[in-house]
């Protein structure tokens, strides 16, 4: 029998969507261990495949999110992830782990911030495709995901950054509306390997079909099963999108 | 030479600077009752006495250590003293005596629905929070609690606290439960309150409060990554000096995690948060009333929260928990670790060193380090070869680990600090409070009136879908993060376009085919007028909404969570002692037994003008267990083309509505609830769930059944034809009880045209009728009774006035 590939999931004192985001990697085919940031050395990634951050308050957020996360990663393993992604591995990163990996540099440059409203704001959101991704393989143009956060909204040094992002496909997933603030609506950023993506909203929370907040809800058009009665959510299909990469890059 | 300074005098007379012998055996109650109130103690002079008894028979003074302990665990905070008290109660003249409300109205109740549903409660009041059973391997428990004078006082820190310490209840319910959900009811001053209507100085606005109260509540949840799923805001005047803050949190534990013991030659150890002066005397505090002085000298009693401490112990707690490494736990909430050791070590006995304890600040004499409400903190026993596991999972989740002290099984509890015993005492004695007496009476003066009559019925359907107890709460709910751990099935928004209202929020429960319904009610403005009603409504209320939902109506569970006044005050107990028997006749009538409950008193403020108590306010929440995700049921039109039907009777009385209110009808006679009528609805409605034959289901509440289309409607899928000519009603209805009346036990459901004969069978007899149809050809709510055309009015402006009436002040 085929070895599942495995998943390790980085929990900082905080992390609390690890739970769910771990259930979701074990559904499409990862054997996922969660990983507390204390027992974090080099010798961790071994035999990874990904490194996946979740959603959450990484030491309270108080300051800007996502930075004593980098500070305490880089003390512990400097370097070893720009190593692994180099070295093939990939990396997701969801909510607070959006924001970490944009504070660790492995993200085209920018900034989560404040949302423009000031507020958390826990919502659903419409969201488009905008660039080929190993994580977006099996979803269709326009799919939906919820999005749970206060500090949403992705800044660049300059609005014609944000705008090249959208050219040269790093802004590979866009809201279709504005929601928080974010330059050119960008939602999901991707590096050059396209083995590391960021994004706000949530794909774990919309595992299931029945996590949609309309119990008649549509399947997405082009959803790969074709069934009738669609058992997944959008969610699935992203998570899966990034099993099959994974898998057939090994 | 004044009493109080001779008082003072002897504290500074005191041999150690770490605690003092207070010399107590020759002072009468008046300088016993000063000392109290010199220490903050919120002990009475008969409480004292006794206290001063009990010394006397052990030959010998207290220490203000132990003094602290006795005040602690004697406070209506910890001891619920006035559910236990004997009342002498006349109501409408008839008198009678009740010998304790919790153990008659709430104990006893339950007990008796216990036994009538074996193996379904596997836990009720003794530990953290009440269990039922989920499936063979798994149990659901909840527990709600108030905040409300820290919130008065420091809204933000006051709910932040709030959740943190509701949080910590489930983390120490069974022997670690997990938090899976959690709920939030606050009752305010109206938001546009002027500020000369704030009669008393140093009190915050209204809207001051709300806000801090919603961000404590979401920066705390939020962060513990606990989904806030239910909710309600009452607003009213007489909650602008006294708001009430309600926190609940839902847990789910394997069965076998439930029973829990402490036995003799077990350490006990505290983790989490370090120790300081801030949370002194909140217990206590709690249990006296508020003026403008609490506002500038109680600071210290409200407690500053930290989410990431708390979750890096229930980090903790969970994994010990798995690793089957804790034998007893629970949390550090009122009273500190005098209230968490005393209950771990009331039976079994045993010694705490306080030189132990890793301090937040150095210098606090022993009662401080024994007493502090710092958050939190969580304490366990657990088996002396478990300690080395138990410190690698410590430092696994960057949490701090303390050895507090042994159990072994003497039955006192004894407290050591700098190699001296500070506190000895016989946990036996410590838990017997003397027994209060108390006078009541309630009057019943609400009369029947004439119904106004329905001249423009879309002006009065505006005018109502603009208040206040009716706007959206989607600015609040959008604050929380109700989706995290990605359980929320049903969830609070609702409809097409998720802003529509839902009645009930469902769970899936992790590792169970079976998911957990959630729901609240609480109606202030009934209370006012009838508390009985009250009472019997909230229950309806709370069990309909889970029932609408999908859940099984005999698989429900209860709480009871009370604010009140002035206990002191005979009316004011007299409305309490009425609302009590109104939960318990409906708890027994729909067997929905009480697994859990809290109480609150002394919410009321001296201002300029006397004293101002809230009404008597009570929270009824419950859990409920929905068998198979198919049959969860949203609140919100799904179809264009589908049927609407009304479940139950509408009746003729108009008192409590929000109608009333704004029509200024403020004494109309109180709708009753037919409590054996409404199970059986309930019970029907639940075979057509089973069979599928409901789309949506929305329960009848405040604005009445006009407002419960609108807001079935507002999920923007179609509009909606109803006629009123076949509602099922009671005798003499008017046109404005039909349209805004409140009575209790209905539904208004959706079902399919091809369906509708197989619910009518269901309901064959019953009050059920088929009214109207979704209308997907326009989107106007158009009601009708026969040729007359009551209301019809484009859904999206009676959305737009819904969706915005809080928004604008928020």
């Amino acid at each position: 029998m085929e070895e599942r590939p495995r998943a390790v999931l980085l929990k900082f004192p905080g992390t609390n969507c690890d739970e769910e985001t771990a259930r979701a990697l074990e559904v499409v085919g990862f054997r996922t261990e969660i990983v507390p940031i204390s027992s974090l050395t080099t010798e961790t990634l071994d035999g990874v495949k990904l490194v996946m951050l979740s959603g959450g308050f990484s030491y309270g957020d108080y300051v800007m999110s996502g930075r004593l996360a980098r500070l305490v990663t880089e003390q512990k393993i400097d370097g070893a992830l720009k190593e692994f992604r180099d070295n093939g591995g990939y990396l997701l990163g969801i909510c607070n782990g959006f924001q970490i990996l944009t504070q660790l540099g492995l993200l085209p440059e920018g900034s989560l911030v404040e949302n423009t409203s000031g507020r958390f704001q826990c919502q659903w959101v419409k969201m488009k495709k905008q660039a080929d991704s190993p994580f977006l393989t099996l979803l269709p143009d326009e799919f939906e995901f919820p999005m749970a956060h206060a500090e949403g909204r992705l800044v660049t040094m300059t609005a014609e950054d944000a705008k090249k992002y959208r050219e040269n496909g790093a802004a590979a997933m866009t809201y279709n509306e504005d929601v928080n603030g974010s330059f050119e609506q960008i939602a999901g950023l991707q590096d050059e390997t396209g083995r590391v993506f960021g994004m706000m909203p949530h794909p774990e929370r919309f595992l299931h079909r029945e996590d949609h907040y309309d119990p008649d809800w549509e399947n997405p058009a082009g959803s790969p099963s074709g069934e009738s009665e669609e058992k997944w959510g959008s969610g699935y299909y992203l998570f899966r999108s990034l099993y099959e990469s994974v898998t057939s890059s090994n | 030479m004044s009493d109080s300074e001779s008082i003072l005098d002897q504290i500074a007379e005191a041999p150690a600077d770490h605690y003092r012998v207070l010399k107590i055996s020759d002072l009468d109650g008046d300088k016993l009752l000063e000392l109290s109130q010199f220490m903050h103690l919120s002990l009475s002079k008969e409480d004292m006495l006794a206290v001063q008894e009990i010394y006397k028979e052990w030959d010998r003074e207290p220490t203000d250590v132990e003094l602290e302990v006795i005040a602690q665990t004697w406070s209506e905070h910890c001891k619920h003293r006035i559910f236990g008290a004997d009342i002498d109660h006349e109501v409408n003249g008839e008198k009678e005596t009740v010998k304790s409300l919790f153990k008659t109205y709430i104990y006893d109740v339950s007990q008796r629905i216990f036994d009538s549903k074996p193996g379904f409660v596997l836990s009720a009041f003794h530990d953290n929070a009440g269990f039922i059973k989920l499936d063979d391997n798994l149990a659901i428990c909840l527990k709600a609690e108030t905040h409300n004078h820290p919130s008065a006082i420091e809204p933000y820190a006051g709910a932040n606290t709030g959740i943190g310490g509701v949080v910590r209840d489930i983390l120490g319910a069974g022997k670690g439960a997990k938090p899976i959900a959690s709920l939030d009811v606050f009752c305010f001053g109206a938001p546009d309150t002027t500020m000369d209507n704030i009669k008393a100085e140093d009190v915050l606005h209204p809207l001051g409060i709300m806000r801090g109260v919603v961000r404590g509540v979401r920066d705390y949840g939020n962060r513990m990554g606990i989904p806030t799923v239910s909710g309600a805001i009452q607003f009213d005047n007489s909650y602008i000096y006294n708001p009430l803050v309600y926190c609940g949190t839902a847990g789910s534990i394997p069965i076998r995690y439930i029973d829990k013991e402490v036995g003799a030659g077990m350490k006990v150890i505290a983790v989490g948060g370090r120790t300081g002066r801030d949370g002194l005397h909140g217990a206590t505090f709690s249990s006296a009333a508020l003026d403008t002085e609490s506002h500038e000298s109680d600071q210290q009693a409200v407690q500053i929260g930290n989410p990431i401490e708390e979750k890096k112990a229930a980090d903790f707690v969970l994994a010990a928990r798995d690793a089957d490494l804790i034998e007893f736990i629970t949390d550090c909430g009122a009273g500190g670790y005098s209230s968490a050791a005393g209950e771990m070590l009331e039976e079994c006995g045993g010694t705490i060193n306080l030189d132990n304890v890793t301090l937040k600040e150095p210098g606090m004499v022993s009662w401080e380090i024994f007493i502090s409400e710092s958050q939190e903190r969580m304490v366990l026993a657990v088996k002396e070869e478990s300690l080395e596991e138990l410190q690698k999972l410590a430092d696994l989740y960057e949490t701090e680990l303390i050895i507090l002290g042994d159990a072994d099984g003497s039955g006192i509890l004894k407290v050591t600090h700098h190699g001296e015993t500070v506190c000895q005492l016989d946990c036996s004695k410590l838990h017997t409070a003397p027994t209060r007496h108390l006078n009541a009476n309630w009057e019943l003066t609400t009369e029947s009136v004439d119904a106004p009559a329905v001249d423009n019925g879309g002006e009065d359907l505006k005018s109502l879908l603009s208040d206040f107890a009716i706007v959206s709460r989607e600015p609040i709910i959008r604050e929380y993060d109700h989706e995290v751990q990605g359980n929320t099935i049903l969830k609070p928004l609702a409809g097409a376009s998720g802003d529509a209202p839902q009645d009930a929020s469902v769970m899936r429960i992790n590792g169970s085919e079976r998911l957990m319904s959630m729901s609240v009610s609480i109606l202030p403005e009934w209370g006012k007028t009838d508390p009985y009603a009250m009472g019997t409504a909230c229950v309806d209320e709370c069990i309909r909404q889970m029932v609408a939902s999908g859940a099984d109506p005999d698989r429900l569970a209860i709480l009871d969570n009370f604010c009140m006044g002035n206990p002191d005050a005979e009316e004011e107990l007299g409305a309490l002692v009425e609302t009590v028997k109104g939960i318990a006749a409906a708890a027994e009538s729909y067997g929905a037994p009480f697994v859990s409950g809290k109480d609150s008193f002394y919410n009321y403020f001296e201002t300029e003008e006397g004293p101002v108590s809230i009404p008597v306010t009570i929270l009824i929440s419950g859990m409920g267990i929905v068998e198979d995700a198919s049959h969860v049921t949203g609140s919100s039109l799904r179809r264009r083309d589908s049927l609407i039907a009304v479940i139950g009777s509408t009746e003729s009385e108009l008192g409590g509505s929000v109608y009333a209110r704004q029509k200024g009808l403020t004494n109309a006679t109180v709708p009753g609830t037919d409590m054996e009528a409404a199970m059986d609805l309930y019970r029907k409605y639940y075979e057509c769930v089973k069979q599928g034959l409901i789309l949506s289901a929305h329960d009848v509440s405040e604005g009445g059944l006009a407002v419960t289309l609108a807001e079935a409607a507002f999920s923007g899928k179609a509009g909606l034809e109803i006629d009123l000519s076949s509602l099922p009603t009671g005798e003499d209805v008017s046109v404005a009880a039909m349209l805004f009346g409140e009575s209790p036990s209905r539904l208004v459901v959706e079902i399919a045209p091809e369906n509708l004969e197989k619910v009518a069978a269901i309901f064959e007899g019953q009050p059920f009728a088929p009214l109207g149809r979704a209308a997907g050809e326009h989107s106007n709510l158009k009601v009708t009774r026969g040729d007359d055309v009551l209301i019809d009015e484009p859904l999206d402006e009676l959305k737009s006035l819904w969706k915005n009436g809080l928004a604008q002040y928020y």
